[in-house]
């Protein structure tokens, strides 16, 4: 699926920010420490065990005590180590989590079970982060709920999205590519759907991106999968009229009547303005609860979901004829 | 099993042919029938949450959610968790170990309350018995953390009766602590001073600290968790102005010295086999039984190693590195002075030091892939991963189930009176170190390739390191499963054991197998310092030997 | 064998002690461990307290001025005494002066009793002003009715705009909070004493308006605290009325005397605890937080 997967038994992630080697460099000082310190005890312990094994039974060992000067020396050796450990991993640490001021700016919000993203150029994807290759992205992160974190493995970096604060991470992405993206905080039922891809892209590619060249879809199949999927209108607006929002099937060009006791006709202004300013036009019967979506939609956005609820319209007058 | 204490020849009166009745065991005061109480519990505990362990690793043998949906996955995890660090891990070495034996070790009739004794172990059964209700009802998926706000607010799951059961369990280990500080203070025979105390009793007297100052801490917040539940007081629930943040202060404050709870005893176990199965003196004696205290007292101030990516200032971060740095030197000295123990002594290879050994070498690995952890660079990447999983596998099943196996082996005879069969005993203990290799290493390569845990479903480039996983946690299952078979066999057909089999110095191996009720026929008076092998400490080794002969 | 055995006859003697002193050491070290743990008990409530008042000092400060110090400060009195009386308790165990344990013993429960009395005066105050932080625990009413007053109130020392005090309505039994706080919150902005967590949490993130709905939210916590530390103290001193009323009976039966006496002496060690945590929720709860309001 990715890069690694041609080997049989994977040792080690890919390695894709600027901060991996860091890690990647204390992991293997780490891992001589420990091999230092197991390869002594194991080798000292199957001597011992060999050489002083029992000769004769019930015969008793050697009367010894203790040494201060072991002691001593085998008190200092670790915490030495252990020290220079400390200083190694809070070097990294400060590398990884200390923003620099230059950084790209992209919103993250956490929400069971999936991460929005948006741009600062208004684009928001859902469980799919496209960033520019050695560029210095800075996460701004929230939850709409539980507690989550996002992990990218091949960043070597994670960090919370707590509700009720912002949690920053930032990463420079030195490798073009397709990484996993986790939820690495338990956060529920679908916690291990909570995932997705990171694309790093070339700088033009991702500028093509941005501007919405990637996409060959209509209008109306852009429409409704922002509806469906990236926008999330799909879990108030359902098929049937028990969702918290008005049936939109069948809607277009219909009379609407208001909680202000107007009526007005379904058109695309209509549409439009009910997605950037829902509280001006509530339909009888339902709550003002709909949150605005200005900012967070482009202009090809919102051509597109009018295009996908006047298609909703055709479906329905064509399956009743 | 009493059936047939009564067939055998065994006139001498002790603590198992002290009446018969179910009364007679549920009314004890007697430590070591409330110990053999936990013992019986315990087991089925262990049973229980190893059946969950195996649901784990079943589903995970395939990187699809396929063996469970995802909320099933999630459930059989957290009971898993749950069960064996609740009602396994905590209570284990302490509950069994410690009770049947402190009081013999420093020589004394019983625990100082023999009541409280017995209530700990009702306040277990019903705390227990809440759990595993809530289990039965539809069980928890919150995970054993409770992670607030979603085990307040979002899961949809028995979280208050569980967090009931936690807090009454949470009482149980209170009072045992604080029996066994009471005990250790003013119990001890006439000539034990603290520094002839077995490493056992040390190793207790500082996992008591750790109860009593730790266990209310996570029981209050297991109450503020319910009181958030059922009455939404917007302490946690950031959406009426609480933080929840603030839980994990507060369940890790208690859950890492929790870590020490059930690590500690462990240690205490091992430094008894390894001095007595090398029949030498233990290695520097005052370093291993202060390394405990240093244990117990340094494990409260790491907590916040648990949250180095949860928004914790730099600064607080730093704090709780250094410090989880420090708090690995005296598990490192203990390491070094069991090894140095081996050095020009007489080892044999029983059962029990073949535990003592494996633990050794588990335990290391255990703690050193903590300093991994400790450090916050390496720390962002790999907590909540499969690395931490190992990490603290390594520590609890390598740390605490193989030193409360290799205790259970060595003070069986004692304990029942029995010997069990020690072709057995070895095959079982290499199955476990094989097994539990098999099962967790791979879970640290897992771990560092990025793997989350608590993940029903994971990316398919990871399925053979998990195959050897699963593959490891079979031969793990045979190998814990052994003992239960010929430890219940021993009890039948095992040949009657001796009252000292091993020749050691040792307080409880100077009274009759099993023990009389009150312990010892007379009041010992103590001469001798912890694990001195010299003849003139008063035990009579020809009568010993002479007795071990007819064996 | 007859040497474990002779000490049996020492009355009170249980028999895993060898003799009385180290069962009175023994009885002596568990209360005291039984009340480290008490300690950190309590201790995590104090945390959570010492978390949100360095939060939110003004929601606290207003919470605060709500409880009434006079009723407070009695029960303080109260329990001084109590305390005062549980000590003689003792010192009459050891002068094996029954007539006096009895005494002491009847007053100190009187005075715990006295205690709970003038709680339940305080939280029956808090129901019927809507004060108890759990939603449907309040006094209903879907009528606007005019607010009672103060029980608990000597006289008005509220938050400086308690004038505005409106009319309790409350169909569902919900937390309200009635008494204002926006000129405490004001006057705190003024001055620049508001916390980081106060700026963003009193206000509505969009209008930068104070919102009295996020501040009553704050307000809440502080009286969640309030139940949860007074209410396991309460707790603590009905287990604390049981002890007394135990120990009454086997001090009537004259079982305390100057050789044994531990029960009551642990008994007291368990009663001073309990006074204890009290000298310290009445500053927390009832006193911290007026100073800004003069």
């Amino acid at each position: 699926m990715i890069q690694q997967s041609n080997n049989w038994v994977p040792l080690f992630p890919e390695k894709a920010s600027s901060f991996a080697w860091q890690v990647d460099a204390l992991y293997f000082y780490l891992i001589a420490i420990s091999a230092f310190f197991t390869v002594i005890v194991v080798a000292a312990i199957f001597y011992f065990a060999i050489k002083y094994r029992e000769k004769e039974k019930f015969q008793n060992g050697a009367e010894i005590h203790g040494s201060l000067l072991l002691e001593t020396t085998w008190t200092a050796i670790p915490f030495l180590l252990s020290m220079t450990i400390f200083l190694g991993g809070a070097i990294v640490y400060y590398n990884q989590y200390r923003p620099p001021k230059d950084a790209m700016e992209i919103y993250v919000v956490g929400k069971q079970w999936m991460w929005k993203f948006q741009h600062p150029t208004g684009q928001r994807e859902i469980n799919e982060l496209h960033v520019p290759v050695n560029r210095r992205i800075k996460l701004i992160m929230t939850s709409e709920d539980v507690i989550h974190d996002l992990y990218v493995p091949a960043f070597r970096t994670k960090a919370d999205a707590v509700p009720g604060r912002y949690t920053t991470l930032w990463f420079e992405a030195t490798k073009p590519g397709k990484y996993h993206l986790y939820c690495a905080e338990y956060c529920g039922l679908n916690h291990s759907g909570m995932i997705g891809w990171v694309y790093v892209m070339e700088q033009k590619d991702y500028e093509n991106w941005l501007a919405g060249n990637v996409s060959s879809q209509t209008p109306a199949q852009a429409g409704r999968e922002l509806f469906e999927a990236k926008l999330g209108c799909a879990s108030c607006h359902q098929q049937t009229d028990q969702g918290r929002g008005p049936k939109l099937a069948g809607l277009f060009g219909k009379q609407v009547k208001l909680t202000n006791g107007q009526t007005v006709v379904a058109d695309e202004e209509y549409i439009r303005n009910s997605i950037l300013n829902p509280q001006g036009q509530i339909v009888e019967g339902y709550q003002p609860i709909m949150p605005t979506f200005k900012g967070q939609v482009t202009e090809e956005q919102l051509v597109a979901l009018v295009e996908y609820i006047k298609s909703l319209g055709n479906e329905t007058a064509s399956m009743s004829k | 099993m009493e059936k047939v204490e009564v067939r055998a020849e065994q006139t001498k009166p002790n603590y198992l042919n002290n009446g018969y009745s179910v009364w007679s065991w549920l009314f004890t005061k007697d430590h070591k029938r409330i110990a053999i109480m936990y013992l019986i519990s315990i087991s089925v505990i262990f049973l229980i949450g190893g059946i969950y362990a195996a649901g784990i690793r079943l589903e995970l043998l395939t990187p699809q959610s396929d063996l469970f949906e995802t909320g099933t996955y999630n459930k059989v995890f957290t009971h898993h968790g749950i069960i064996m660090v609740f009602l396994f891990l905590i209570p284990a070495i302490p509950a069994v170990l410690g009770n049947f034996l402190i009081p013999i070790m420093i020589g004394a009739r019983d625990l100082a309350f023999p009541r409280i004794n017995l209530l700990s172990l009702y306040i277990y059964w019903l705390g227990s018995a809440i759990i595993l209700w809530a289990l039965l009802q539809g069980g928890v998926d919150t995970g054993w953390t409770f992670y607030t706000p979603y085990s307040t607010t979002f899961s949809n799951t028995y979280v208050v009766a569980t967090g009931l059961g936690i807090f009454i369990n949470g009482f149980s280990s209170i009072l045992t602590g604080l029996n066994f500080i009471v005990t250790i203070h003013t119990m001890r025979a006439p000539g034990m001073t603290w520094f002839r105390l077995p490493l056992f009793v040390w190793a207790h007297y500082a996992t008591s600290l750790v109860m009593i100052l730790g266990t209310p801490v996570v029981a209050i917040t297991i109450l503020l968790v319910a009181l958030e539940r059922i009455a939404r007081i917007g302490i946690f629930d950031p959406t009426i102005g609480g933080d929840p943040i603030l839980f994990q202060h507060l369940f890790w404050f208690y859950s890492h010295p929790a870590v020490y709870i059930m690590i500690l005893p462990s240690m205490g176990v091992i430094s008894e086999l390894i001095s007595n199965f090398s029949r030498k003196r233990i290695f520097g004696y005052e370093f291993i039984a202060f390394s405990s205290i240093a244990i117990a007292v340094f494990g409260f101030l790491v907590w916040g190693h648990h949250m180095f990516v949860s928004g914790q200032s730099i600064y607080a971060g730093l704090v709780f590195s250094i410090l989880t740095m420090i708090v690995a030197v005296p598990s490192a000295i203990k390491v070094f002075n069991w090894t140095a123990t081996l050095y020009k002594g007489q080892v044999s290879y029983d059962t029990p030091m073949l535990y003592a050994l494996g633990f050794i070498g588990l335990f290391l690995i255990g703690g050193l892939t903590g300093l991994f952890l400790g450090a916050m660079g390496m720390n962002v990447h790999l907590t909540d991963t499969y690395f931490v999983v190992a990490h603290f596998h390594y520590v609890m099943v390598g740390g605490t189930v193989l030193g409360y196996l290799g205790g259970l082996h060595y003070w069986w005879p004692k304990m029942t009176g029995k010997l069990y069969s020690e072709f057995w005993g070895k095959i079982s203990a290499m199955l476990v170190f094989i097994g539990f290799n098999l099962t967790f290493f791979p879970q640290f390569i897992l771990g560092y390739m990025g793997m989350p845990r608590r993940y029903a479903a994971y990316p398919p480039e990871l399925q053979v390191l998990n195959i050897f996983s699963t593959a490891g946690a079979s031969v793990l299952g045979v190998g814990l499963l052994l003992p239960v078979i010929y430890l219940v066999h021993s009890l039948v057909w095992g040949k009657k054991a001796p009252d000292n089999p091993w020749l050691l110095p040792g307080l409880e191996w100077r009274t009759s197998s099993p023990p009389p009720t009150e312990n010892f026929e007379q009041t010992p008076v103590v001469t001798w310092e912890a694990y001195d092998f010299s003849d003139e400490n008063g035990l009579d080794v020809e009568k010993v030997k002479k007795e071990l002969a007819t064996v | 064998m007859a040497d474990t055995h002779k000490t049996h006859h020492v009355k009170g003697l249980q028999h895993q002690f060898d003799d009385m002193q180290q069962q009175q050491e023994s009885a002596t070290i568990g209360m005291w461990m039984f009340l480290v743990q008490e300690i950190m008990f309590f201790g995590g409530l104090f945390t959570a307290y010492l978390v949100y008042r360095s939060r939110y000092p003004m929601a606290f400060a207003a919470g605060s001025n709500h409880l009434d110090a006079f009723w407070g400060g009695l029960n303080t009195l109260v329990l001084i005494v109590s305390s005062l009386t549980m000590a003689l308790t003792v010192y009459y165990a050891q002068k094996s002066n029954r007539a006096m344990q009895v005494v002491m013993i009847l007053l100190t429960m009187f005075f715990g009793l006295v205690f709970l009395g003038v709680k339940v005066i305080e939280y029956s105050d808090k129901y019927n002003h809507g004060l108890i932080p759990v939603t449907g625990w309040n006094k209903k009413t879907s009528k606007q009715v005019v607010a009672l007053p103060f029980e608990t109130k000597a006289e008005a020392k509220e938050t400086h705009d308690s004038h505005k005090e409106k009319p309790y309505v409350n169909p569902n039994g919900d937390f309200q909070w009635n008494y204002g706080g926006e000129d405490l919150v004001m006057l705190a902005k003024e001055k620049g004493w508001l916390t980081e967590a106060e700026k963003i949490g009193y206000f509505d993130p969009i209008t930068k308006e104070f919102d009295p709905k996020r501040f009553e939210n704050k307000v809440r916590i502080f009286y969640w605290l309030y139940f949860a530390m007074t209410g396991l103290h309460a707790l603590h001193m009905v287990v604390g009325i049981i002890i007394m009323t135990w120990l009454l009976w086997k001090a009537w039966q004259g079982s305390f005397s100057a050789e044994y006496y531990s029960p009551v002496e642990i008994s007291g060690l368990y009663w001073h605890f309990v006074d204890i945590v009290w000298i310290f929720l009445f500053p927390l709860l009832y006193l911290l937080g007026r100073h800004f309001l003069h």
